[in-house]
């Protein structure tokens, strides 16, 4: 679980996310949306320890987060996604989820020589399996479809065990049929960890989301069940657009 | 917040896309540490032909081979950072130098035991290495390598301008201490078949290590640096600590030319925290192939090798370093050990 309180960063006179405040239960998938600019990619930057927030506080299953560096975070159980694949497009596949579960090992074990160290690679080799990667384990992944990159993108993140999954739009870019796939990917997943995605696909936030949090000019500006969401006026109004609020 | 999105966004693009040198040494590295088997082939005939050459090579040639083994030690550590960490050092000649004067000022004035100034010479660099490093890998690409490179030049002018430590003349009449290795076995520098084999000997070692040293979970982490270092954090691991100790580490491999190179000239001078020294060390390491660990090391052998043969003909050998250096840019950026990949075509293809 994972706990938002007061949230604010300022980027000179822009109050990219103002006092931003909201929970993600476990085994349940919260969804941020907002127009562009509402501040969604500020508030995950602050949440995973990219940015640090100016005030306000997270917490992680209880324990004050705040201002942390990703890779204690990452330690911690909070892996995220990139809405740019933002991957080791030079190493292969199975190296890049592999360093992810290396990282779980003990730290004592930093220079056993990499071929004595097979739990990870039998970890990441499970993992691979699960998402369907198997096939492309020793390609480069600069190599890759963008769709599949996209897919080793949460993969990695699965890699470190997490206890919080923070997905960056992760079917941006995606063909419908692909987007279909990554819906049902989340969905599994999220009976193991608590989800916090971040979405343009209106659709697939409706379909898959538990709960719903609406973003606007940094703010908060509802919060509730996809359907709710879907009924608010005010939602419609600054998000879905002046045509949808007339329908 | 779209400003700070579009600067991750420019970021991004501007590291996939540069064209600088820097990038393309790196872009060429990406594979070649992969094709291991090749490589191990490479530096065993290596080892063979260097292990030999002493015996048709003559004095003034196996002198040579000692310092082309010397400045091998700051190419490899140039490759250590470059082809691992992907961090452009211009300035390894800073431990190379920093650890020939303090072996010579001990020489000159505190002691003749070589195991003493082994040890202060590579406490030194380690300590430098250490606070020098903790700053300059903060900055990224360009800075890290203008950070270095101003490093390695203040060094080199406070020497030039100490004449406490010799000045601008350096130091001269360094005696050649002889090591004590086992009770009642030493070690004479002045024989230089005793001297070249030593030498060689150690660099394997050195070698050896790195390559052990880079082939664990530490160097798996450097490679992911090098490829991608935006995103090491958010894997749990703090890119710091392993730049660091990357660093400290190729700071101690071109310490240990330096420690040895005043017993082989039995003199020391500002130029060898130069610029020269420096750049000649990554046009060494590109020769040979950077991420190669071997070929460095071989491109140290070459470029030693071609500069005495033509620095007898012309003072203007610099320019022919040049030339190589932009004719492996361009057409050989994985330098001689990816020609060997590509020629020998054993494993991936390695990408342009």
């Amino acid at each position: 679980m994972i706990r938002i309180t007061d949230l604010s960063k300022s980027f000179g006179a822009l109050r990219a996310v103002n006092h931003l405040s909201f929970e993600a239960m476990p085994n349940c998938i919260t969804s941020i949306i907002g127009p562009n600019g509402a501040g969604k990619s500020t508030a995950f930057n602050l949440i995973a320890g990219t940015l640090r927030p100016d005030s306000g506080r997270v917490e992680l299953e209880g324990h004050d987060v705040t201002g942390e560096p990703a890779y204690r975070l990452a330690k911690l159980g909070v892996a995220r996604s990139f809405q740019i694949t933002n991957l080791f497009f030079g190493l292969s596949v199975l190296d890049n989820i592999r360093l992810n579960c290396q990282s779980l090992e003990s730290r004592n074990r930093f220079l056993s020589r990499l071929d004595r160290l097979s739990a990870p690679v039998r970890r990441a080799t499970e993992i691979l399996e699960e998402f369907g990667l198997d096939e492309s384990a020793d390609e480069l992944v600069g190599n890759l479809s963008h769709g599949d990159q996209r897919r080793v993108e949460i993969a990695i993140c699965m890699a470190l065990s997490p206890r919080v999954l923070m997905l960056d739009e992760p079917t941006q870019g995606m063909s419908p049929a692909e987007t279909a796939e990554i819906d049902t990917l989340i969905k599994s997943l999220a009976g193991r960890v608590t989800v916090l995605l971040i979405e343009h696909d209106i659709d697939l936030v409706m379909n898959i989301s538990d709960h719903v949090i609406v973003m606007h000019q940094g703010r908060k500006l509802f919060e509730g069940p996809p359907d709710e969401v879907r009924a608010s006026p005010a939602v419609r109004e600054a998000y879905l657009g002046a045509e949808h609020a007339a329908a | 917040m779209l400003q700070a999105h579009q600067q991750v966004q420019a970021t991004d693009i501007q590291r996939r896309q540069s064209g600088t040198v820097a990038a393309r040494l790196l872009r060429a590295s990406r594979n070649s540490s992969s094709n291991s088997r090749l490589l191990r082939q490479i530096a065993l005939v290596s080892l063979l032909l260097a292990a030999i050459f002493p015996l048709f090579g003559g004095s003034f040639f196996t002198r040579l081979a000692i310092e082309a083994l010397l400045f091998g030690c700051i190419a490899l550590s140039v490759d250590i950072l470059l082809g691992y960490a992907g961090l452009l050092s211009l300035g390894q000649a800073a431990y190379f130098g920093l650890a020939a004067y303090v072996a010579a000022l001990m020489y000159l004035h505190v002691t003749q035991s070589f195991w003493l100034v082994l040890l202060t010479a590579s406490a030194s660099v380690g300590v430098f290495s250490f606070l020098l490093g903790a700053v300059a890998i903060r900055a990224k690409g360009v800075y890290f390598a203008l950070i270095t490179f101003s490093v390695a030049e203040i060094l080199s002018k406070i020497t030039h301008n100490t004449r406490a430590i010799g000045g601008s003349d350096g130091l001269i009449g360094i005696p050649v201490p002889s090591i004590p290795l086992l009770p009642g076995l030493e070690i004479e520098f002045a024989n230089n078949y005793v001297f070249y084999y030593l030498v060689l000997g150690t660099v394997c070692l050195l070698y050896l290590g790195t390559r052990r040293m880079l082939n664990t979970a530490f160097g798996s982490v450097l490679r992911a640096i090098r490829d991608n270092s935006d995103r090491v954090p958010y894997l749990g691991y703090n890119p710091f600590w392993y730049k660091l100790l990357a660093y400290v580490m190729a700071a101690q491999i071109a310490a240990f030319g330096g420690l040895i190179y005043p017993l082989l000239r039995g003199f020391v001078a500002p130029h060898l925290f130069g610029f020269e020294v420096s750049t000649k060390a990554v046009v060494m390491s590109l020769v040979g192939g950077v991420g190669t660990l071997i070929g460095p090391l071989m491109g140290s052998v070459i470029i030693t090798f071609l500069e005495s043969v033509v620095g007898s003909y012309t003072e203007r050998h610099l320019i022919l370093l040049g030339i190589i250096f932009i004719v492996f840019v361009v057409f050989l950026p994985d330098g001689l050990c990816g020609l060997a990949q590509r020629t020998f075509g054993a494993g991936r293809k390695v990408k342009p």
